[in-house]
């Protein structure tokens, strides 16, 4: 039996054992058999549809010509199911949304690479010169610019988190250390700047940094340099070929 | 004497039966994709990614001195080592709503044996069809095994894919697909 959709109709076209013509059948008409409709002259490439029983065959029909013509195997002939070789529009619509909602994680990543970056750099002036707690400037810089890096640094990871799972499997590759490096640098984004904040209020009490603020620095540097691991974890190996 | 007469004619008869006979049609046979592997070949400025399926399957039937063959493969089985950029293939490449990458050629049942086999090839890919005519395969027949390499030389436009970027650099149109395939006669 074959199926041809022609101009939004469908029509059924069923082949009798003893095939002397072909009966066509309207499924709107509720099965009412036509005598001997006249053959549309369709080309090659009408959009008819073999069923799954044909299909697993070794013939094919065509339709504009009444006789087949190829004898080339088909899908089902290779064992794949239905389920092997059927589309799935919603499951490619989840792909790509995973893979938008993924781009735009790695462009905020890659920018916050930015604040990162200058926190860091900013972190020289933060300590008190000499004992002069007064002049907070230059601390002040480094707070907004730990507090950018912090706040561009969840922007960019709820991307990731909020990215539609399309595949339990375990990751493979380089993603796969780029997620074992999460349990480095996210307990260090949050260690930090609890860290840094403490540094903060003992110097400007006059004080030394002590205790376990005195690992701010240390943390802060763990934490980005696992944040730029993670980074090339996604992008190696690298090999510049221009 | 008279006896002798139906053999003589029969013998008379035996070049031209001969003659007939060689130019019938070699009689029916499938083949068999028993080993592939099927590799593409993705570049980038900054990467180099080569992706492989050993999942292949194909199938061959030879009628009337015409080989017709089927090789399909299913998206999802290529592996680039990297399971975030597998993923992403798929999506890029349309791999959840046209999951099977289908190669169908046809050959002259008289050429199978050659040490190269000219095929024009019918690709479907990522919901498009392409066409790539006289593409070479070398072939190396070890007692039954017909070993077969060659390489397709797919681009992303053949199948309008919107190249992949990174670092807002896209990938290079040309994705060579080479295929290493073992078949065999049933």
């Amino acid at each position: 039996m074959l199926v041809a959709q022609t101009s939004g109709q469908t029509l059924v076209v069923q082949l009798a054992s003893q095939q002397q013509g072909i009966e066509l059948v309207s499924k709107q008409s509720n099965l009412q058999i036509l005598p001997h409709a006249p053959l549309p002259a369709a080309p090659a490439e009408s959009a008819i549809q073999s069923d799954a029983t044909l299909s697993g065959s070794s013939s094919s029909f065509n339709y504009a010509q009444n006789q087949p013509t190829s004898t080339g195997p088909s899908l089902g002939d290779l064992g794949l199911t239905s389920a092997d070789t059927e589309g799935d529009a919603k499951r490619q619509a989840l792909f790509d949304r995973r893979s938008h909602m993924l781009k735009i994680h790695q462009r905020l990543g890659l920018i916050t690479v930015i604040p990162v970056a200058a926190a860091c750099i900013s972190s020289a002036g933060a300590p008190p010169e000499k004992g002069n707690y007064s002049d907070t400037t230059s601390r002040d810089i480094h707070v907004a610019l730990g507090a950018t890096a912090l706040a561009m640094y969840a922007w960019t990871a709820s991307y990731a988190i909020r990215a539609p799972r399309v595949s339990n499997g375990p990751a493979r590759g380089g993603v796969k250390w780029h997620k074992y490096l999460i349990y480095i640098h996210a307990p260090g984004m949050v260690l930090t700047p609890i860290l840094g904040a403490m540094a903060y209020n003992q110097i400007n009490s006059g004080q030394k940094v002590h205790g376990i603020a005195s690992a701010h620095a240390g943390v802060a540097v763990a934490t980005a340099a696992s944040y730029g691991a993670a980074i090339l974890a996604v992008s190696w190996p690298i090999h510049l070929k221009f | 004497m008279k006896s002798l007469l139906p053999i003589a004619i029969l013998l008379l008869m035996l070049p031209l039966y001969t003659a007939l006979n060689a130019q019938a049609p070699s009689p029916d046979q499938t083949w068999k994709l028993d080993q592939s592997t099927l590799t593409y070949h993705m570049s980038h400025p900054m990467h180099e990614v080569d992706g492989t399926s050993h999942a292949a399957l194909g199938k061959g039937v030879c009628h009337a001195g015409l080989c017709n063959f089927l090789v399909a493969a299913t998206v999802k089985s290529f592996d680039s080592g990297d399971s975030n950029r597998d993923l992403h293939m798929i999506q890029t490449t349309r791999g959840a709503q046209f999951p099977i990458v289908q190669v169908k050629f046809s050959l002259a049942q008289s050429s199978l044996n050659s040490p190269t086999l000219d095929c024009d090839l019918e690709v479907q890919f990522a919901g498009n069809t392409a066409h790539y005519s006289h593409v070479i395969f070398q072939q190396t027949i070890q007692g039954t095994a017909h070993h077969i390499t060659g390489v397709v030389p797919s681009t992303l436009t053949d199948f309008k894919i919107d190249p992949p970027t990174f670092l807002t650099i896209p990938i290079k149109n040309a994705i060579p697909v080479r295929a290493d395939m073992v078949w065999h006669a049933e």
